[in-house]
């Protein structure tokens, strides 16, 4: 089904008024304008439009599906915002100064804060706080100073306000002040507009022209008549009013200094305060006294808008209360990535703080961005070229001649070192981009996040041509001799004479995860069916596979550059294995040593390689076990299908290779690792060579091989995992990840039982014939029930089907 | 940000078929053979009202009358109705429109399945099934290349209906409806698509329709 249109046609607020279709047409406008003479088309208009027969459509060919959505039909109640019903009225009938009391400002605020939750979550404003006849009335007409901004304005002279009066005005001004600041930092980030958030204010301004400061004030003014009122408030009820104002003066904080280049330490105080406070105004939520005609869905007709009102949007203040404690957490959370320790980690932080569920609000990913990016200085002191040159030190290139600084001092022409500072500042100009894109892509909503990567790959696949180009001048500038190298993991391996090529090795790299995590957020958002599993866990192997050798050779070239730096001691250093684990006849890497390798990270001396050989460990033990559990998985769906435990249905419509095309478009333009044919994809799912027993075996081992990878992930401590700042979450993935693999054991040892319970029943019929259906039934879970949501492991529940 | 498509110039064929297809559900509550008819121009005055109103029902927005005159205009040919054999009221109807798709290089003729509902008292006998394959063959016979539409992740019968056809979720559309639910996107490929033009076929992300 399509979407509705929601979009302003025209933000005339003409559109709005009511009276515009009164008993007789009225005369047309005087159009006093130079140059342009009025003429009078309506008997024109309307004998041209005898003409027609009802429903004929007259358009020119630019008038597309998006304006057919976006016309509106007059009269109609639900479309156009000035119908009004039979004697319904166009206002609101509340008048903001009747009495308010205590218990029923509390009550308001707390509608405002469900209200300004569901404005954070992605509902516009118009269905949210502007529903609030208060904030009406203090919008409108648009304040120009403080003291217009109040739903009174014309407080009699010298008068001294109602007390709650001032508390809920303080608050209003709190918090559309706090919303302004919201929304423009959301729009100058990436984020997408009525996906992720709603900027559009409706031509009301969110008190923009108001300082900041004259506003805390009001609010401190506010709570210094609530201490004042104490006794007569009652204790509980004063503290509830304060509560709330305080929270609006701690977010206001935490806007303020999250401008400021100030001490990242700082930067999360108010929001620990507001942790704090929250569960003050949770707490006393229950002296609120609702007060809901001060809410009305009518207020939108006012609003320049052409959608017609639409309903409030009501979350429960449960609900609210939980998306606050997140949105708090979040944003304590967020500046840990201040602790910035290395390229790796804070890639690291990002990945895994977006990976959360659910994930982090709009406004705490555009923070985010804000922080990395702001001048394009990264975390406001590192230059980007720190970044890149550090993250190439740690993958590729550690302690390498073409990073050395001193090469961009060299005047001569004719050194070399002037030519490698050249195509490294070539390199860096090509490849910051879209390295940094990357992390830009992780601050989008998950859906997003897939797009964007089935784009990037692209995008990294010319990266890497380029920067490939640039190894083969650079390694004549720096007199490179190839070395003999190992290649091919399919068993059979010849040694090659080849360069490190470590630009365009490391530009691989990226696409390689780039691609992987395409395939790993499909799970995550429930793009394949059960019947797709097999295949894409096959897939997932099979990047996997090629990582894991991938960072065998860029891994082998380090070594041996490091022997070459250090002479001395090679004798005492173990040999490191050229590629990384190779296939063992099964098929499953689990056989060999699965990228648990030994690296001689603890025999080099120098800080930059020790550091590097450390993040080979742990990358390639990730690679390794991804490949491992990806392969168990596949092996294992495969099974069930061959068992009739997962049913593919008949879609007559469309062939197996059709729909490969369709599943692997995003790969299909990527020459390296170039995208199976549909028949080896087909071959290596289906693995028709192999019983079912030797498919269950397979899928046994490897995933026997994943847990303990997981196991050895989940130990490392935040340098060893390079997941500075982001540990907990990090090891927390490598703990799900043994209990996908425990899972996962438990259902191959299931399959087992089951046909050789089966088997017991009907002792002659080949493993592919048996009726497991009676032993068996098998459940592919969603992302969000599984242990990890890139680990979809089916349940395979013993027993008699139950007859339904 | 959701994008349009151009429209583009489709011919309009108007060729009349009526056909009838028995549908015996597992209920057996259809009242004998529905009749499925393609929709034309004629037929407006008697069921647009009850076209709109069919689809509205499931619909917290409607669509105003301009929405069902662009796609009936133009593509009244793909277009079908499901009618009641007595009294030819509707009991189910589908809409789509087929057009070249901009974006792809060579462009691909993509046809789109916008709108689709069967009266409650009438689902689970295979009546959307129905109409989903005559608007498919409608526009296979029309040369299309695929077919896609968008449908709400919670729309579990819908979902199930176009995957048991042989369509795939190709991408989520994060919160593409006004009430916040976010979407599949379901394609049917009908041809192999020219691989040199995969390039851009992959970077597709022009979403039908505005939101
Ligand atoms: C989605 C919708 C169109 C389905 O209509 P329907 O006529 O019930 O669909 P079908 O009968 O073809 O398929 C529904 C079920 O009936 C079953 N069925 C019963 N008899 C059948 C028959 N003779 N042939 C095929 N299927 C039959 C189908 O197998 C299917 O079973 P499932 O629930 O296991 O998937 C309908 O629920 C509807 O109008 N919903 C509201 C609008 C909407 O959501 N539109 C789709 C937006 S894209």
């Amino acid at each position: 089904m399509m979407a509705q249109g929601e979009f302003g046609v025209s933000n005339d607020p003409e559109i709005n008024n009511p009276n515009r279709f009164s008993e007789q047409p009225p005369p047309p406008p005087m159009v006093a304008s130079e140059g342009i003479i009025a003429t009078d088309i309506t008997s024109k208009f309307t004998a041209a439009t005898g003409a027609l027969k009802p429903g004929e459509l007259v358009k020119d060919a630019f008038f597309t599906l998006f304006e057919a959505v976006g016309a509106l039909e007059i009269m109609d109640p639900k479309m156009d915002s000035g119908c009004l019903a039979p004697g319904e009225s166009l206002d609101e009938d509340y008048d903001v100064t009747r009495p308010l009391q205590p218990a029923q400002v509390v009550g308001i605020i707390d509608q405002l804060l469900c209200l300004e939750m569901a404005w954070h979550l992605g509902y516009p404003l118009s269905q949210t706080l502007l529903t609030n006849v208060y904030i009406e009335a203090m919008l409108m007409p648009a304040p120009t100073n403080l003291r217009e901004a109040d739903f009174i304005r014309n407080h009699a002279e010298g008068a001294r306000p109602d007390p709650m009066f001032t508390v809920l005005r303080a608050y209003c001004l709190g918090l559309l002040k706090s919303c302004w600041y919201v929304t423009e930092r959301i729009k100058r980030e990436h984020y997408y507009e009525e996906e992720d958030f709603v900027t559009n204010t409706y031509h009301r301004s969110l008190l923009d022209n108001i300082d900041r400061n004259e506003i805390s004030n009001e609010i401190m003014a506010a709570r210094k008549i609530i201490h004042q009122m104490r006794h007569a408030l009652t204790d509980k009820m004063a503290w509830a009013l304060d509560f709330r104002l305080g929270l609006r003066t701690a977010f206001l904080r935490t806007i303020e200094l999250s401008e400021l280049r100030s001490n990242p330490d700082s930067l999360s105080l108010p929001w620990h305060h507001m942790q704090g406070v929250w569960e003050q105004i949770h707490n006393s939520r229950q002296l609120g006294t609702p007060v809901p005609e001060a809410f009305s869905p009518k207020i939108q007709r006012k609003l320049a808008s052409t959608m017609p009102p639409r309903p409030i949007v009501q979350l429960s203040f449960e609900e609210t209360s939980d998306h606050f404690r997140k949105l708090i957490k979040d944003g304590i959370e967020v500046h840990e990535v201040f602790k910035y320790s290395d390229p790796q980690s804070l890639l690291n932080f990002v990945l895994t703080f977006q990976a959360q569920k659910p994930q982090p609000l709009v406004y705490i990913r555009t923070l985010l961005q804000f922080y990395l990016f702001r001048d394009m200085v990264i975390l406001d002191n590192l230059s980007i070229r720190k970044i890149i040159d550090d993250d190439l030190a740690i993958v590729s290139m550690p302690k390498h001649r073409l990073l050395d600084p001193v090469n961009d001092v060299v005047e001569a022409p004719h050194d070399a070192r002037f030519a490698m500072a050249h195509q490294m500042e070539l390199f860096r100009q090509r490849a910051t981009q879209s390295y940094l894109d990357i992390f830009r892509a992780f601050c989008q909503n998950r859906c997003r996040v897939r797009r964007t990567l089935c784009h990037s790959i692209q995008d990294w696949e010319t990266v890497q041509m380029d920067a490939e180009e640039l190894d083969q001048l650079l390694q004549i500038q720096l007199d490179e001799k190839p070395i003999n190298f190992e290649t091919g993991s399919e068993g059979v391996s010849s040694p090659e004479a080849a360069y490190s090529l470590p630009l365009s090795s490391w530009a691989y790299l990226y696409k390689l995860r780039l691609m992987e995590w395409i395939v790993q957020l499909g799970f995550e958002l429930e793009t394949y069916q059960p019947i797709e599993m097999a295949g894409m866990y096959w897939y997932l192997a099979y990047l996997a596979k090629i990582r894991t050798s991938h960072l065998g050779r860029i891994r082998s070239f380090i070594t041996h550059r490091s022997n070459e730096l250090e002479p001395k001691s090679s004798t005492t250093r173990a040999r490191p294995s050229p590629s990384g684990p190779s296939f063992s006849s099964s098929g499953s890497p689990s056989s060999s040593n699965g990228g648990r390798s030994d690296t001689t990270a603890s025999f080099s001396s120098e800080p930059q390689f020790v550091r590097s050989f450390a993040y080979h460990r742990v990358s390639t033990l990730e690679a390794a076990v991804t490949w491992e559990l990806a392969d168990g998985l596949s092996a294992l769906y495969t099974a069930l299908y061959r068992l009739r435990l997962i049913v593919p249905p008949p879609r007559p419509y469309s062939s197996d290779s059709l729909r490969y095309d369709i599943r692997m478009k995003p790969f299909a333009p990527i020459g390296l690792p170039e995208l199976p044919s549909f028949e080896t994809f087909t071959e290596q799912v289906t693995r028709p060579r192999k019983s079912i027993g030797n498919l269950l075996e397979i899928a046994r081992e490897a995933i026997a091989g994943a847990k303990m990878g997981f196991e050895a992930l989940s130990k490392y401590n935040e340098n060893e995992a390079f997941a500075v700042g982001c540990l907990g979450r990090w090891t927390e993935g490598a703990k799900n990840g043994i209990k996908s693999a425990i899972a996962a054991g438990l259902a191959v040892a299931a399959v087992k039982n089951g046909i050789a319970a089966a088997a017991a029943t009907a002792p002659d019929e080949e493993e592919e014939d048996l009726d497991l259906g009676n032993f068996l039934q098998v459940e592919v879970p969603k992302p969000e029930k599984a242990y990890h949501k890139w680990w979809i492991v089916p349940k395979v529940h013993v027993g008699e089907k139950k007859k339904t | 940000m959701a994008t349009t498509s151009t429209a583009g110039h489709a011919s309009i064929g108007l060729e009349k078929t009526t056909t009838t297809a028995a549908v015996a559900g597992p209920l057996g509550a259809l009242p004998g053979e529905l009749k499925y008819v393609q929709y034309e121009h004629s037929l407006e005055s008697a069921y647009l009202p009850a076209i709109r109103a069919l689809i509205s029902k499931d619909l917290s927005e409607p669509y105003s009358i301009y929405v069902y005159r662009y796609f009936l205009y133009q593509w009244g040919h793909l277009c079908f109705m499901a009618l009641h054999p007595e009294d030819s009221s509707l009991v189910g109807v589908i809409i789509c429109k087929l057009e070249p798709h901009a974006s792809h290089s060579p462009p691909t003729l993509r046809g789109y399945i916008a709108m689709l509902a069967v009266s409650a008292a009438y689902r689970g006998h295979g009546v959307a099934t129905a109409l989903v394959k005559k608007a498919i063959d409608a526009m296979a016979q029309r040369n299309a290349d695929e077919i896609v539409l968008e449908t709400e992740e919670t729309n579990v019968p819908a979902m199930r209906l176009y995957e048991r056809l042989g369509f795939l979720r190709s991408k989520k559309l994060h919160r593409y409806y006004l009430n916040g639910n976010s979407a599949y996107r379901l394609v049917l490929l009908l041809k192999r698509i020219d691989p040199d033009a995969a390039a851009d076929f992959a970077l597709d992300d022009g979403d039908i329709t505005p939101r």
